[in-house]
């Protein structure tokens, strides 16, 4: 599905150059659910975000399906990620003074037009899908940090994507807010959704069945969970 | 992205901090309304100058000592200032032959000081003959006008304006009253109607009128006009009138060459263009002042706009994160500014509008009752659009900068 070679990112800041990609290689097939580790400043972060069609690598190659991002102009990267990927982030970035139907409406304003009833059915479901339809009219910003997450992946499923991302979804929650956010994101998986994880806690990771860790830009391990 | 979307993402963001919002608009607020105060007074100036050109009479046509040099719209040398003798009786006794003129009155003027016992005020005179009441539409409120045998007979007669006539004997009866003008006695034989502030500047309720043989010979020492009103036979064109005039004094002033004429002659119309073209001017000159004023808001409207854009990083890149092009970044932002600028324009309009009508009503209840209110249509349709303008100008720089914005950057942004 996802097909990764060389991938290298250097970021360049007032003469100071970072190598936070150093030429990896990797492919995560449909279907896994894949947990990515590695210590502070390993290039965890980077990788999803190069991996997510968020940010162009300095070198190397990244290919979904066929579809290789060299070739992809900003527009189309834009249409590529409202129509295959769902975002799940550590601080949610939820829009507070908006309701919770209007987050999780967000990225079918940037899709294709649908019919009013057609769209509001799709919101709802996804709504439901993480129990939070009671809450569908509250402000987004007066829920629980658990709340919050489960509106983020919400929003993140509202579109029906193929891939979703999460980086660090459970940092910024207690233990049970965090079972319950990776009881979902492993429901998904197992409804066969491929979900790629971002994570530095290990029993977070063990939700998964593979795991990649990184250290200083490189995939130091790759095994099956 | 629908429409309908953008508008309520755009609602959304200005709404989601009202106070910045209303400061935000009020500087659009401020300038719009200035203009529309200004456009409506200018309108108002405007039509009463017409009102009060119209009001004089009708069919009229003025002759002045003088060349128009320049454009023959230019003032005439008469004045500025300079004394011409070239308008004189044989003038009149030529143009009385003419068919197409129905009356006409020469005029002299000056200025003096009237009194009456012990009150005395200064007042602009006017010499002339009986038709210069009928051509000018004067009305009498007591008496009536002094009669040809009076001019012949230099009879020291006068009729007084209204306000003059409350300024010099309050309630008394001023008929058959002694006033004296440069220390010459006059009986008052007549009182006009309230009239107001003429075409020219003149406020004829505060004139003293006498026979022009006075006037000229033993308050001036003159023997030459100031100016001759005419009024055309209504069945002939004005313009055909005015050639006509201007044939006869040419013949009469022995002048071949029409740019040596030596006199100048205005019809109504050109009086009202000529003060139209004045009053255009000064309304576009007070426009573009007040025009600053919505500069000013339109730089207000950028730099809030700016400071939006950096507040709101994280949800640009969150946005584009999840799917929005820059193109719809763009038109989020610029849907705000114009949003912001556009209800500023409505609010401007609306408080502009009532402000001139109150200020209208001010002026004409405390010193010009003819003036009206006026709310030209193009004050409305300009504020909708330099309103509208000023947002898209303004709110294009920010909304740009919000569109630059590479979406993992934004997301770190904190």
């Amino acid at each position: 599905m996802i097909t990764v070679s060389d991938l290298t990112k250097v970021y360049v800041d007032n003469d100071i150059v970072t190598n936070a990609l150093k030429g990896i290689n990797l492919t995560i097939a449909s279907g896994e659910f894949v947990a990515i580790m590695g210590p502070s400043g390993s290039g965890k972060s980077t990788l999803l975000q190069m991996l997510s069609f968020l940010d162009r690598p300095t070198a190397g190659t990244i290919a979904f399906e066929n579809k290789e991002m060299q070739t992809l102009s900003d527009a189309e990267l834009a249409t590529f990620r409202n129509e295959t990927i769902g975002f799940v982030f550590q601080s949610f970035n939820l829009l507070p003074r908006v309701s919770v139907y209007r987050n999780v409406e967000l990225p079918l304003i940037y899709s294709v037009s649908l019919p009013a009833n057609k769209r509001r059915e799709q919101i709802e479901r996804a709504v439901a899908g993480v129990g939070l339809t009671e809450k569908l009219e509250i402000a987004a910003g007066k829920l629980s940090g658990g709340q919050k997450q489960r509106v983020a992946i919400a929003r993140a499923l509202v579109t029906n994507p193929s891939v979703i991302f999460a980086d660090e979804p459970t940092g910024n929650l207690d233990s049970a807010s965090g079972k319950q956010v990776m009881q979902i994101l492993k429901g998904l998986h197992e409804n066969g959704k491929t979900v790629i994880l971002v994570t530095h806690d290990l029993a977070t990771a063990h939700y998964a069945n593979r795991l990649i860790t990184i250290k200083d830009g490189l995939v130091e391990s790759d095994t099956a969970l | 992205m629908k429409i309908n979307d953008a508008l309520r993402t755009a609602y959304e963001g200005i709404s989601s901090a009202k106070v910045r919002t209303m400061l935000t608009m009020l500087g659009i607020v401020i300038g719009i309304s200035s203009v529309m105060i200004l456009m409506s007074l200018g309108a108002s100036a405007q039509a009463l100058i017409i009102d009060q050109v119209q009001g004089v009479g009708s069919n009229l046509i003025f002759v002045v000592p003088g060349a128009s040099k320049g454009s023959k719209m230019a003032a005439p040398q008469s004045s500025q200032g300079i004394v011409i003798k070239t308008l004189v009786a044989a003038d009149v006794n030529a143009l009385r032959q003419e068919p197409s003129i129905l009356r006409l009155a020469p005029d002299v003027r000056g200025g003096a000081r009237v009194v009456f016992e012990n009150k005395d005020t200064s007042i602009t005179y006017q010499g002339s003959t009986p038709e210069f009441f009928a051509i000018r539409n004067f009305e009498f409120a007591r008496g009536g006008a002094f009669t040809n045998e009076d001019v012949t007979g230099a009879n020291r007669v006068a009729v007084i304006g209204s306000q003059l006539a409350v300024d010099l004997f309050g309630a008394r009866d001023p008929m058959g009253k002694i006033i004296r003008l440069k220390n010459i006695p006059f009986r008052i034989i007549g009182v006009l109607e309230k009239k107001g502030v003429g075409a020219f500047g003149i406020d004829e309720d505060s004139l003293v009128i006498i026979p022009i043989s006075v006037a000229q010979k033993q308050l001036l020492g003159i023997n030459y006009y100031n100016t001759l009103s005419i009024e055309a036979q209504p069945q002939y064109d004005i313009n055909f009138v005015k050639d006509r005039i201007t044939k006869v004094l040419r013949f009469s002033h022995r002048v071949t060459d029409p740019d040596k004429e030596d006199f100048t002659i205005r019809t109504q119309e050109d009086v009202l263009s000529l003060l139209g073209n004045i009053t255009g001017v000064l309304s576009a000159f007070l426009s573009a002042i007040a025009s600053i004023s919505l500069i000013v808001g339109g730089i207000g409207i950028m730099n809030i706009m700016l400071v939006s854009v950096l507040e709101r990083t994280k949800e640009i890149g969150l946005r584009k994160a999840l799917g929005a092009k820059n193109a719809e970044i763009i038109l989020q932002f610029l849907l705000e500014s114009v949003m912001l600028t556009f209800v500023g324009g409505l609010i401007g309009t609306l408080s502009g509008g009532v402000l001139s009508f109150l200020i209208s009503t001010a002026i004409r209840n405390f010193g010009q009752p003819d003036w009206t209110f006026q709310m030209p249509m193009s004050a409305l349709i300009l504020s909708a659009t330099v309103s509208t303008v000023t947002g898209i100008v303004f709110g294009l720089y920010p909304a740009r900068q919000a569109a630059k914005r590479s979406p993992v950057e934004a997301l770190r942004y904190e």
